[in-house]
């Protein structure tokens, strides 16, 4: 399963919204998520690229908006996101969560992120290993 | 790691290379028995340790990570799938089978004298030598485990550095990750080598779906390789399940063997969960052991708490907030400590197979979640007293952040709906659980599968209850004691 570039595009803007980030780091992310998509079991894939596609398609639904959630102006993207991540449906927000799990670990990996946060290399080189 | 000589058959074949079937192999070729261990997930490669929780989750862990029990909540279910099994993958905490644990497990089906705790702590002693089991020293306990101490000290509650099965550990904080530097004495790097050593095969990517039986005798195992090609091994004398607690019984329903109203159900947990808290210092969670220090002060009330060296992309899911909000929560990781709890659950599940997957079904029951209340208040108060400046509960429906200790009565209120709350688990029991007779379990007091021969469960399944404790030590001991009887 994958991301395409339309969809990743589209997530990367509420991603950079989410995580506080320029939208070069969210693209990024956005690119992490294809990537996982394609590692993980099929039901798990499933589920994740239905979190994405409702993430992206239901600012009508949730705040009566008939915009993507790219295109919604940066006040109506952040207003539409507390409707998900402070839902009193659990799906709703545990769709997001397990969405916002996922990109974590995309914007973790991040050089510029790891560097801000000073939490040095995400992966040990073999050297080190080996001492 | 050699695989030795490819044949299809051996005395003993051995479905599983962790906690339960490495001791299995080993015990079986110190006795001088032929064994093959079949093992679904891949080896450990040098290329494959320590590369971030992300690619750990993806190489090494079952189902990439994304295994989940489904019910009111959605609680994910970590094991490691791999050679070794989950020692590869887990916090390489030892904790010895204590008298209660002991008594409620086997003292209540009847089982003291067949497995006396003697006999128990014995291979325990055994096990602790041959892994190298000490109490994580000062300098590892890291900024996180150092807290912990000074918050419980300052609470007079009974404390320790946890004891662990590392040699020269590193403290890297990758524990979870496959250990980067091979310190960590976990099954591919110990008790499996010693089994090839003395003649043991190890062949990794085969899983064993079913059990061949002849005349209700264990003759041998069929399943697939990696590549998707079937293989078949036969047993000259007994297979021994040692799967985990969630394949185990799949692989049985899946063959039809076992009481089916038993194979699969009492599946028990050990669901967690974590809260953080923020120092004025900093604590530099990715320094120590990943698992350095506990708290059992109310292990008897049914949790118990260590520290969770987790990485920033895990600790940052549990944050409030997006945008500057999130970026100004996040900024305070390097000042974070992160503690769990985990609760000795009364709740039973079920595990079934599914296509290609398990289904995990488990409910918490309300009991459980009071006392997940219970723990997570005393872990936001232990913050406090270790100076914890404020507290992230992490819970919908409570507070997003604690500024006081005078916020702590708000933790009473907190909700018990399992679906506020982002629980965990990584110890699974009982789903082939041991009883007197196959009316009220799946196998005997020596792991044999009640109603056949030659066919033995050595895991977490066969565990009557869950303990209340880390169960990796126990798993070994028991599963090394029947082995001993089987060999």
């Amino acid at each position: 399963m994958r991301l395409g570039p339309d969809a990743q595009r589209r997530i990367a803007v509420v991603l950079a919204d989410v995580f506080g980030e320029p939208i070069g780091v969210a693209r990024d992310i956005a690119k992490f998520l294809d990537g996982y998509l394609q590692r993980v079991p099929a039901r798990a894939a499933l589920g994740l690229r239905v979190g994405v596609w409702a993430v992206t398609w239901l600012p009508f639904a949730l705040i009566g908006v008939p915009l993507p959630a790219d295109a919604l102006s940066p006040s109506a993207r952040a207003r539409y996101i507390a409707h998900w991540t402070h839902s009193r449906h659990y799906l709703l927000r545990e769709a997001f969560y397990l969405l916002k799990a996922v990109a974590l670990m995309g914007w973790s990996a991040h050089p510029a992120v790891r560097a801000r946060l000073d939490v040095g290399p995400l992966a040990v080189t073999r050297d080190r290993a080996s001492t | 790691m050699s695989h030795g000589k490819d044949t299809d058959a051996a005395d003993f074949v051995v479905v599983g290379s962790g906690a339960g079937g490495a001791p299995a192999a080993l015990a079986l070729a110190q006795a001088g028995r032929d064994v093959i261990v079949l093992e679904e997930g891949p080896e450990v490669r040098e290329q494959d340790r320590g590369q971030g929780a992300a690619e750990s989750l993806l190489r090494l862990f079952r189902d990439n990570g994304t295994q989940v029990a489904m019910g009111r909540s959605v609680i994910p279910v970590l094991q490691g799938r791999c050679v070794g099994g989950t020692t590869v993958v887990n916090g390489a905490i030892v904790w010895r089978l204590p008298e209660d644990a002991y008594e409620r497990a086997f003292g209540s089906i009847g089982a003291k004298d067949a497995i006396p705790l003697a006999a128990l702590e014995e291979r325990m002693d055994r096990i602790e030598r041959d892994l190298s089991v000490a109490p994580a020293p000062e300098r590892l306990l890291g900024g996180n485990g150092s807290l912990m101490k000074r918050g419980s000290e300052k609470l007079g509650w009974e404390g320790h550095a946890i004891r662990r099965n590392v040699l020269d550990c590193q403290g890297s904080g990758r524990c979870m990750e496959a250990c980067p530097t091979k310190r960590k004495q976990s099954m591919e790097v110990t008790y499996l080598p010693r089994a090839v050593a003395l003649g043991a095969r190890i062949r990794a990517d085969h899983e064993v779906r079913t059990i061949d039986m002849s005349a209700s005798r264990a003759v041998g195992v069929t399943g697939v390789r990696g590549d998707g090609s079937p293989f078949r091994v036969a047993a000259r004398l007994g297979v021994i399940l040692a799967a985990s607690a969630i394949q185990s019984p799949c692989i049985l329903r899946r063959s039809g063997i076992g009481p089916r109203e038993h194979v699969g159900s009492h599946f028990r947990l050990h669901p967690g969960t974590a809260v953080a808290g923020v120092y004025r210092d900093p604590v530099r969670l990715w320094e120590g052991a990943t698992q350095s220090y506990e708290v059992d002060e109310f292990r008897r009330d049914g949790f118990k708490m260590e520290v969770v060296g987790l990485p920033v992309e895990l600790a940052g899911v549990r944050l409030p907030g997006m945008g500057d909000a999130f970026q100004r929560a996040i900024a305070d990781y390097p000042n974070m400590a992160v503690w769990g709890v985990q609760v000795r659950a009364e709740a039973e599940g079920t595990v079934s197979p599914a296509s290609g997957r398990a289904d995990l079904r488990y409910t918490p029951e309300r009991a459980d979640m009071e006392t997940m209340r219970r723990g997570v208040r005393r872990l936001a108060e232990m913050h406090f007293a270790a100076g914890a400046v404020r507290v992230y509960p992490g819970v919908h429906g409570g507070p997003d952040v604690l500024e006081s200790p005078d916020d702590l009565g708000k933790m009473d209120d907190l909700p018990l709906d399992p679906r506020c709350w982002s629980l965990i688990s990584s110890h699974v029991f009982s789903t082939c659980r041991m009883a007197a007779d196959e009316r009220a379990g799946v196998v005997d007091f020596n792991g044999a599968v009640h109603g056949t021969r030659g066919l033995w469960v050595l895991d977490a399944s066969a565990l009557p209850t869950n303990l209340g404790v880390n169960p990796q030590h126990t798993i070994m001991a028991l599963s090394s004691l029947l082995t001993e009887r089987i060999a």
